[in-house]
């Protein structure tokens, strides 16, 4: 596609659906706005596949996590808005902090702090 | 399972979801292309890379309503909705497979009822059932009951129970202010009954241990029935003053409906401490103590503990307490035997077997559907559905078949289980039969077994299915594969021999009921025997005297009735139980415990049992004149064989004193009393009533050649007549009075007449599903043949070459069935043995009967096809298909 990033990764199992929750935390929004945010947050790197996308958004809202209703955009359209509810939140720090912990140790196996010191 | 409810309801919630998706859809490729538009590009070529960058709109729309409903159900859903119309259209094997399930499971689900609430439920409205124990005392020979001095030790010293309570049952006398008073049913109980039950009284108060002390005043609760029946459901029923025994006594309250413990009475007084109860060793009488057990103990510790404070007592009282055993027994023994797991597992085995045979011709039925679809399926694994797919279907249609026969069957079942419960009714023997959540739940798990069996062949062959084959028809080629049809077979092999099984097993259990009804009781004509009970009130009868007078009142009018040949009154009927006494016999050590009648003086000519030496009973016979008796032929045998009878004397021994010797003037034949089964002659000792009359329970006897309809109005009149607070019970005839009794049964066979009217229709509805199960296998494969038998026949076979070849067919798996049916059966019958009566597990009678109406239904099953087969033309055969 046009102005493809060269560091393209690709999304790892399960990490859109924090990545959703997290974009909600800001405020409600639609599906192209959320897709957006995440590049443009990631400074291009995660670019989300529609086909992932709505799937992954009536996932979280058949889950009870977010929910959906009519509004209006920016610019006077008609879109579907979601909105992160009190499960997802909870949902959001769980998810989180699992990730950090999951991160954290990815760090400490690809970056050992050598004990023996060179 | 919450989350899974949420989905649900947000599915149900949005009815325009379709719609709903394309608009968000449409919303993000406008809002992309609008974007890339503000980004420079030319709105045409804006909208064609939005397009692309989002890819496949359906695919992604598809993939998004995935997650609405889990695809698998959404295929279930489909598959049951072509299930339904595959159903529908093939309307003849539907019918067919549900009414075979509804029976099958309608049986199973019954019986299932039945076991559950005779094994396991325990009494009715007793908290904690199972934890609740029976305790008798008997010595080795089997005498009981226990004494309650006995009982006072048992309490106090064993730990294994929590609270132990005695219960005695006897009659009292009951009077309501002037009103006449009439004999009601008592227990005698400990007043710690109902605490150790967990049952509260609905009206009044419980009773408190003060109403037990001596000198307390009488009070009585009152079964719920009883204040139904006697008092009209009075409200202020609780402090009546009414008399009990002839003492003032007041009615303190009513148990809940249902309470019957331990068996159906009219109310429980507190038993009273008189010296006769307070006496060590074993008190005939009905005494039991019954026992809740501490939730840490278990049966093996209660009985090892109370065997250790038996064998302590024997210690202290040598003389009364000799070797008693303390027996322990549950709920379930005590109504029903300690046989009654063996009984009744072994009917719910029986039908559980009638199901699987069911199961087997139901398989059957839609294998060979299975094999006339496969092009159907062929050709739908082609165009792409998978095999999970096509097994997806068969098992939708299963469980469309099982679901059907499971809610039919429920109320079959429903409704048996009342017939039952009504049919089976006995005062002793208080059962909860009621259908409850529990029953559904078996009724749910059988009728998912069900679809599971009925499902497996047909999936087998599927799984197995050569696609090409199918395609080109295979199945209907001139030979048919062996595969579908050997399963056919090893079904049908299944079938026979299960109803082997029950055949021969329901063929032992009704010969040994028939040779107990049609034992040879030494009554001549029963049918022209009308008896009835007399219940004599205890205010005018309780002496002997006017018992006699009354009796011999009675017998005088009811000789007045035209076309009586004789009547006569006595302390029992023939066959019935019989009371006990210790007689010493002149010359042989000892006392012997022997069966004792008091009759009228015709009475041996109403029964028809002729004087063999000497003579009855007759006038001569008076309260001042010599004491006489008479004795049967087994007692001469028994006591003096080869001697002559006459003149010998014999005395009763009462409460340790021995009474007047008596004379035998007379030996009479043998007449059946007081063995249960019916298979032996006791030794009996008759007396004259007017020397010693019945007890205020008797029995009228009336010989007449006329129509016993006719004769009940005016004997009933004559005893009205008489004296009107005489109770006549139901008037029958000998006959119908020899029909078995389960109360008067012992334990071991007391239920055998269930088990002999249950197990013949398991054994007719098994034959009948296993024959019908042949005949379709066998009509099937023929009709499957028939250009085999076309050819066969065109190059030169003879009909009864293609008869033979048919029968041949169909009665091989029908033989072998029926040699490993008859193999399982001699292992079965052996668990039935204890309740067989004058008939070996291995009757010769029933094992050969059994094969020989299985075998011919089976040749007739298989004839039917064969005609067909014969009558095959060549010709058309050939040009079939």
């Amino acid at each position: 596609m046009d102005r493809e990033p060269t560091s393209r990764v690709e999304l790892l199992q399960g990490t859109l659906d924090l990545l959703i929750l997290r974009t909600l935390l800001a405020g409600p929004s639609h599906g192209h706005a959320i897709a957006q945010h995440i590049q443009w947050a990631s400074e291009d790197v995660l670019q989300v596949e529609t086909g992932s996308l709505y799937p992954a958004l009536h996932r979280l809202e058949a889950k009870g996590w977010i929910e959906a209703d009519w509004d209006l955009s920016e610019k006077g359209k008609r879109a579907r808005f979601y909105r992160l509810t009190r499960l997802g939140r909870k949902q959001l720090v769980t998810e989180r902090s699992k990730w950090e912990t999951f991160s954290r140790a990815m760090g400490l196996v690809l970056n050992p702090v050598d004990e023996e010191g060179h | 399972m919450n989350a899974f409810i949420r989905k649900l309801v947000w599915l149900l919630h949005s009815s325009d979801k379709e719609a709903e998706l394309r608009a968000e859809l449409q919303f993000h490729l406008e809002e992309d292309a609008e974007q890339r538009q503000m980004d420079g590009l030319a709105p045409q070529e804006a909208r064609l890379r939005a397009l692309r960058n989002f890819g496949n709109v359906t695919l992604i729309a598809e993939d998004t309503r995935a997650v609405w409903v889990p695809v698998w159900l959404d295929q279930i859903f489909q598959e049951l909705c072509y299930g339904l119309r595959t159903l529908r259209r093939d309307w003849a094997f539907t019918l067919a497979a549900i009414a075979t399930l509804t029976l099958a499971i309608a049986l199973n689900v019954t019986v299932f009822t039945v076991m559950d609430a005779i094994l396991f439920r325990g009494a009715p409205l007793v908290k904690g059932s199972d934890r609740l124990l029976f305790i008798q005392e008997r010595d080795p020979s089997g005498r009981c009951c226990v004494s309650y001095p006995d009982f006072e030790d048992w309490r106090s010293q064993a730990h294994a129970f929590q609270r132990m309570a005695f219960i005695a049952d006897g009659l009292v006398v009951l009077r309501e202010r002037q009103e006449r008073p009439t004999d009601t049913f008592a227990f005698n109980v400990s007043t710690n009954l109902f605490r150790l039950l967990g049952v509260r009284p609905i009206l009044g108060r419980d009773f408190v241990p003060s109403d037990e002390a001596p000198g307390a005043a009488p009070v009585a609760i009152l079964n719920y029935r009883f204040w139904e029946s006697r008092f009209r459901k009075r409200a202020d029923i609780a402090g009546l003053a009414v008399q009990i025994n002839g003492a003032p006594a007041s009615i303190i309250g009513v148990m809940p409906d249902g309470l019957d413990f331990p068996t159906q009475g009219d109310m429980w007084v507190p038993i009273a401490h008189t010296p006769a109860l307070l006496k060590r060793g074993l008190t005939p009488g009905s005494f039991e103590v019954v026992g809740r057990l501490r939730d840490d103990a278990d049966l093996p510790e209660a009985r090892t503990e109370l065997a250790t404070i038996n064998r302590r007592l024997e210690a202290d009282y040598p003389v009364t307490n000799r070797n008693l055993l303390a027996n322990l027994f549950t709920y379930s023994a005590a109504i029903a035997g300690e046989n009654a797991p063996r009984i009744f597992g072994s009917l719910w085995a029986g039908a559980c077997l009638v199901l699987l045979i069911a199961c087997a011709n139901l398989a059957n039925l839609s294998l060979a559907r299975t094999i006339s679809r496969s092009r159907e399926f062929a050709t739908r694994i082609a165009l792409g559905a998978g095999r999970g797919r096509m097994v997806l279907q068969i098992l939708s249609e299963s469980i469309l078949l099982a679901g059907a026969g499971g809610a039919l069957g429920w109320w079959m079942a429903k409704w048996a289980v009342r017939t039952w419960a009504v049919a089976t009714f006995s005062p002793y023997q208080v059962v909860d039969y009621s259908v409850n959540s529990g029953t559904l739940a078996y009724l749910a798990a059988t009728s998912a077994v069900v679809a599971i069996l009925v499902s497996l062949p047909p999936i087998s062959r599927i799984v197995r299915m050569s696609l090409s084959g199918a395609l080109r028809g295979d199945c209907r080629g001139v030979t048919e594969g062996p595969r579908g049809t050997r399963l056919a077979r090893v079904l049908v092999v299944g079938q026979m021999a299960f109803a082997i099984v029950l055949l021969s097993g329901a063929g032992v259990l009704v010969r040994s009921f028939v040779a107990i009804v049609s034992a040879k009781t030494g009554v001549r004509d029963p049918e022209h025997v009308l008896v009835g009970s007399l219940r004599l009130p205890s205010d005018k009868y309780s002496a002997a005297e006017a018992r006699r007078a009354y009796f011999n009142r009675l017998e005088e009018q009811l000789r007045t009735i035209p076309g009586i040949e004789r009547e006569a009154v006595a302390s029992t009927l023939p066959v019935s139980f019989v009371n006990l006494r210790s007689f010493e016999i002149e010359g042989r050590p000892g006392e012997q415990d022997l069966g004792f009648l008091s009759v009228g003086p015709d009475y041996f000519l109403a029964v028809g049992a002729a004087p063999a030496i000497g003579r009855g009973f007759d006038d001569r016979d008076r309260p001042a004149a010599l004491p006489v008796a008479v004795v049967n032929e087994s007692f001469a045998a028994t006591f003096w064989p080869g001697e002559q009878p006459l003149g010998k004397r014999i005395r009763a021994m009462e409460q340790g004193k021995p009474g007047e010797w008596r004379v035998v003037v007379g030996v009479v034949s043998n007449i059946m009393q007081g063995d249960a089964l019916r298979q032996r002659f006791k030794p009996l000792v008759y007396v004259p009533l007017h020397q010693e009359p019945p007890g205020r329970r008797a029995y009228l006897l009336v010989r007449a050649p006329v129509s016993q309809d006719q004769l009940a109005r005016p004997v009933r009149a004559k005893v009205q007549k008489l004296d009107p607070d005489v109770l006549l019970g139901d008037l029958t005839t000998l006959k119908a009075h020899f029909a078995f009794d389960r109360d008067s049964m012992d334990a071991e066979h007391s239920e055998l007449g269930k088990q002999a009217a249950v197990s013949p229709v398991f054994a007719l509805i098994a034959l009948l599903l296993a024959v019908v199960g042949l005949y379709a296998v066998i009509a099937q494969s023929v009709s499957q043949r028939t250009k085999e038998i076309g050819i066969r026949m065109a190059i030169g076979a003879a009909a009864e070459d293609i008869r033979k070849m048919v029968l041949r067919d169909g009665m091989l798996p029908a033989a072998i069935g029926l040699i490993l049916g008859l193999a399982g059966s001699l292992a079965v019958n052996r668990i039935l043995q204890s309740q067989l009566v004058s008939v070996s597990p291995y009757d010769p009678v029933t094992m050969t009967g059994a094969p020989v109406i299985l075998i011919s239904v089976a040749l007739f099953a298989c004839l039917v096809p064969a005609r067909r087969a014969m009558n095959v033309d060549p010709a058309v055969a050939l040009r079939h298909e």
